[in-house]
């Protein structure tokens, strides 16, 4: 196949995207699209000309087992047994009741008398969980991990606060192996959860979460 | 199709490539922001091809694996994201419907139909490829308009041949059989037929180039 003959080119990018092109021949057109620019810049073409057509099929709502079943083949809910899920739900509740201790006796002497709020974060990926104490206030705040969050030099934690509406808010950095207090920040009022995503060093260049959502927490009792 | 659609449809694909953009560097809320906007639509491309059912609702969890995983592939500006995802959704189709070779009832009744269809009832017409018909114009304000008009004025048996093989997924083989004609022949029509279809539309302004 001469791949620089633009007509040859075409007709395959064509009949690929429509489909009529089959067996081996699609197999190696598949094979040849990471290595040809101007193939794919073809089919790209080719998708985008016949997408009215796509268009005109009538909508057909997914069944709710859908999307847990996309998140299972990712392997994004490993299906924990539930022993070992309660075991470390009261390993986290510990470790928050230690955390929250120190929020109340350390960083939030000022803060006015209530209990303070545990909220469990736990890791999209794997089993870790941080912990964080939320002042009655919700003006101060402190979050330890577990476990030392594996992290390279080059990548810092970014700590946001989830809101019902609009996009998440930075609470800055928080360190991967020790105690980090927030307490310069209100917390935004609508703050329905916390999140850690992973940013490079020094945090997210953008103001919004660029890198993945490491750990997710509700903001419940 | 009126202005408003028009810049809502155009919204939807921003809003899609910042989407993939933000899948692509790992963010899975953005991933199901994207799933939501978009997963009828590509099930209903997805049971076009196999039928409604498990089957379908199997293939698309494949699609969006693919798509979560060649996010970082897909480049903003290279096209249009949903085409790119109709696309996806379509191959995963055509995939399982090669790989099987077992495929629903093709009904000539359940493809969509096109504007300025010419009828080919006279069976001769079908054995003989005169190539593309004339060169009708028309005005086609939406790229949709553009393409429906297109196909329009293809050749019976070239619009027969492609909207088989788009909205059914039949191969060359395939629509032979289904149309009673030579395979050569039908090789011809999609081929012929896919020329002509560029072409309208280049006339038409629509190369389907990436803008």
């Amino acid at each position: 196949m001469n791949l620089f003959h633009e007509e040859l080119r075409e007709r395959l990018a064509a009949e690929y995207v429509l489909g009529t092109l089959g067996g081996g021949a699609r197999r190696r057109f598949d094979a040849l699209l990471p290595a040809h620019p101007a193939l794919r810049q073809a089919v790209a073409a080719w998708e985008k000309r016949l997408l009215p057509m796509a268009l005109k099929v009538e909508p057909v709502q997914p069944a709710a087992r859908v999307w847990p079943g996309i998140e299972s083949k990712l392997g994004w809910s490993p299906a924990a047994p539930a022993a070992s899920t309660r075991l470390r739900f009261w390993q986290a509740f510990a470790a928050a009741a230690t955390v929250a201790a120190v929020v109340l006796g350390t960083t939030m002497r000022t803060a006015p008398a209530g209990a303070p709020m545990i909220v469990v974060l736990h890791a999209t990926q794997g089993s870790e969980t941080l912990v964080a104490g939320l002042s009655p206030d919700h003006r101060q705040l402190a979050i330890q991990p577990l476990q030392k969050v594996a992290l390279t030099p080059d990548r810092s934690l970014e700590l946001w606060a989830l809101k019902k509406d609009g996009p998440p808010a930075s609470l800055g950095l928080i360190a991967a192996d020790k105690l980090t207090a927030v307490n310069q920040h209100a917390l935004p009022k609508d703050t329905k959860g916390l999140a850690v995503s992973l940013e490079p060093l020094g945090g997210s260049p953008t103001g919004a979460p660029t890198g993945p959502v490491l750990f997710v927490g509700e903001l419940t009792l | 199709m009126t202005a408003a659609v028009l810049k809502s449809a155009d919204e939807l694909e921003t809003r899609l490539a910042d989407w993939l953009a933000r899948c692509a560097l790992g963010d899975r809320q953005a991933f199901r922001q994207l799933y939501e906007a978009t997963s009828p639509r590509l099930l209903g491309v997805v049971a076009q091809l196999v039928g409604r059912g498990a089957l379908a609702e199997d293939l698309l969890q494949d699609v969006y694996v693919r798509i979560w995983k060649a996010a970082g592939q897909y480049r903003a500006g290279a096209g249009s994201p949903m085409a790119w995802m109709a696309a996806t959704a379509r191959y995963r189709a055509i995939d399982h419907l090669r790989s099987r070779g077992a495929r629903p009832e093709v009904a000539i009744a359940d493809l969509p139909v096109h504007a300025g269809s010419d009828d080919d009832d006279d069976p001769t017409h079908r054995l003989a490829d005169p190539g593309p018909g004339p060169a009708t114009r028309f005005e086609a304000r939406s790229e949709s308009e553009a393409v429906q008009g297109c196909l329009g004025t293809l050749q019976g048996s070239q619009q027969q041949s492609i909207s088989l093989a788009y909205y059914q997924g039949l191969s060359h083989g395939e629509i032979a059989a289904h149309l009673g004609a030579p395979l050569g022949s039908v090789k011809t029509w999609v081929r012929r037929g896919l020329i002509a279809l560029k072409a309208c539309l280049e006339r038409c302004g629509w190369s389907g180039a990436a803008s």
